[in-house]
């Protein structure tokens, strides 16, 4: 074995950064910091936070039962994400898009449920103030586990990097309503689908646009 | 030969580890061991024997810039080959938009395994195994030829290892057609 059979260009490149390095975390670690940061932010909230008045009216599956599925989805896609940032690691895109359909499905089929269960409150003015106080809160349950998750995948090699942009923003935001569920108040349908799953759709867009643009600066580089 | 791809893992498991812990003769190891399997994956994309040792620097410095994802002891190959893949296909996607139109030669001298050997003499083959679709020539490629298994073409490719059978199974199966029509 010698150096010469290495071509000149990338013998120097290499030689120029040739330095010992510590391989990653094992995946599961890695999605445990990411669950981490989920959990601190969850627990807070729901220790502090009031729960919705008709959660006692709600059956048990609907009410814990259906956020702590959210909560399990939401977690299952932000480990997704945190797979596809090693190469060869990734789950299948078949999995993977039937774990993004079903998080947006179980979401929207909570809320539908809810909608029918609980007696709707008069929204007034169309809804806009409530529903905007929604997504706040929602996206700020769900930044912290975005931006950790959105680290841990860009800190790697992502190959699908918009791909998991979408998991960990649909994880951080499916997990996020976990939460929400239990404390908002308002059921009604329209609610629900504009600015919960909204919330959802929009996490997932912006890891997806967040992954675009981190794919087009690391292989511009390559070219 | 699944012995010896077992071997050639481990041998390779060492080497990246050592690479990683700084060692450069490990690195002249591994492009040693991966030179020649990675010059024929690479030309399944650009079909250009030029383009692929081209693309083999690339891939190596990708490798070199994203040695710290390797986790062992997970195999190498399919992280080396996965790269090596996404080399190719950003490679791919600025020629579409350069509209570059290169011309295409042989695939690489391989040694061939019988199953694929006894459908037809060699010239004739590599000649057919060009004419396949990429997706259809990259699974018989990285199955028959370079002995990748299926659960790690799946993970490779980011399908799941049946598919990746399937699509071996329909180009095989294409091959032997297209053998059949030029036998005609």
């Amino acid at each position: 074995m010698s150096l010469d059979r290495i071509p000149d260009g990338l013998r120097q490149a290499i030689e120029l950064d040739h330095r010992a390095v510590r391989p990653l975390h094992p995946i599961w670690l890695r999605v445990m910091i990411a669950v981490s940061a989920l959990a601190v932010v969850l627990s807070f909230v729901l220790a502090n936070a009031s729960l919705r008045a008709d959660l006692d009216e709600l059956p048990m599956w609907l009410s814990w039962g259906c956020s702590a599925l959210q909560l399990a989805l939401g977690v299952i896609l932000l480990g997704l994400a945190v797979r596809e940032s090693v190469p060869g690691a990734a789950a299948p895109l078949g999995a993977v898009r039937l774990a993004a359909l079903l998080a947006v499905g179980v979401q929207l089929l909570v809320g539908v449920a809810t909608a029918v269960m609980s007696p709707a409150i008069a929204l007034s003015g169309g809804g806009l103030g409530p529903g905007v106080g929604c997504l706040k809160h929602e996206s700020l349950l769900a930044l912290p586990a975005f931006v950790v998750t959105l680290g841990l995948v860009f800190r790697a090699l992502p190959l699908r990097a918009p791909t998991a942009g979408l998991l960990g923003g649909g994880g951080a935001a499916v997990a996020a309503d976990a939460a929400i569920h239990l404390m908002c108040p308002m059921s009604n349908l329209p609610h629900v689908i504009v600015w919960h799953t909204g919330a959802v759709l929009l996490f997932m867009v912006a890891g997806w646009t967040a992954g675009a643009a981190w794919e087009r600066l690391r292989w511009s580089r390559l070219s | 030969m699944a012995a010896d791809h077992r071997d050639g893992e481990h041998e390779l498991i060492a080497l990246m580890v050592a690479y990683q812990k700084g060692d450069m003769e490990a690195f002249t190891g591994l492009y040693d061991a991966l030179e020649r399997p990675l010059i024929r994956y690479l030309w399944t994309f650009v079909r250009n024997q030029t383009v692929a040792e081209d693309l083999l620097q690339d891939t190596f410095l990708q490798l070199h810039r994203a040695r710290r994802t390797y986790t062992p002891p997970r195999p190498v190959r399919p992280w080396v080959y996965a790269i090596t893949r996404h080399v190719a296909l950003m490679h791919l996607r600025s020629q579409r938009r350069r509209k570059e139109v290169l011309p295409e030669d042989g695939l690489p001298d391989i040694p061939v395994p019988p199953e694929i050997e006894r459908l037809a003499d060699r010239a004739t083959l590599m000649r057919l195994l060009g004419g396949l679709p990429r997706e259809a020539s990259e699974v018989l490629i990285l199955h028959h030829l370079l002995g990748v298994s299926f659960e790690e073409i799946g993970e490779i490719m980011g399908v799941a290892p049946g598919t990746a059978k399937v699509r071996a199974h329909r180009a095989l199966k294409k091959l032997r057609e297209s053998v059949g029509g030029e036998g005609a």
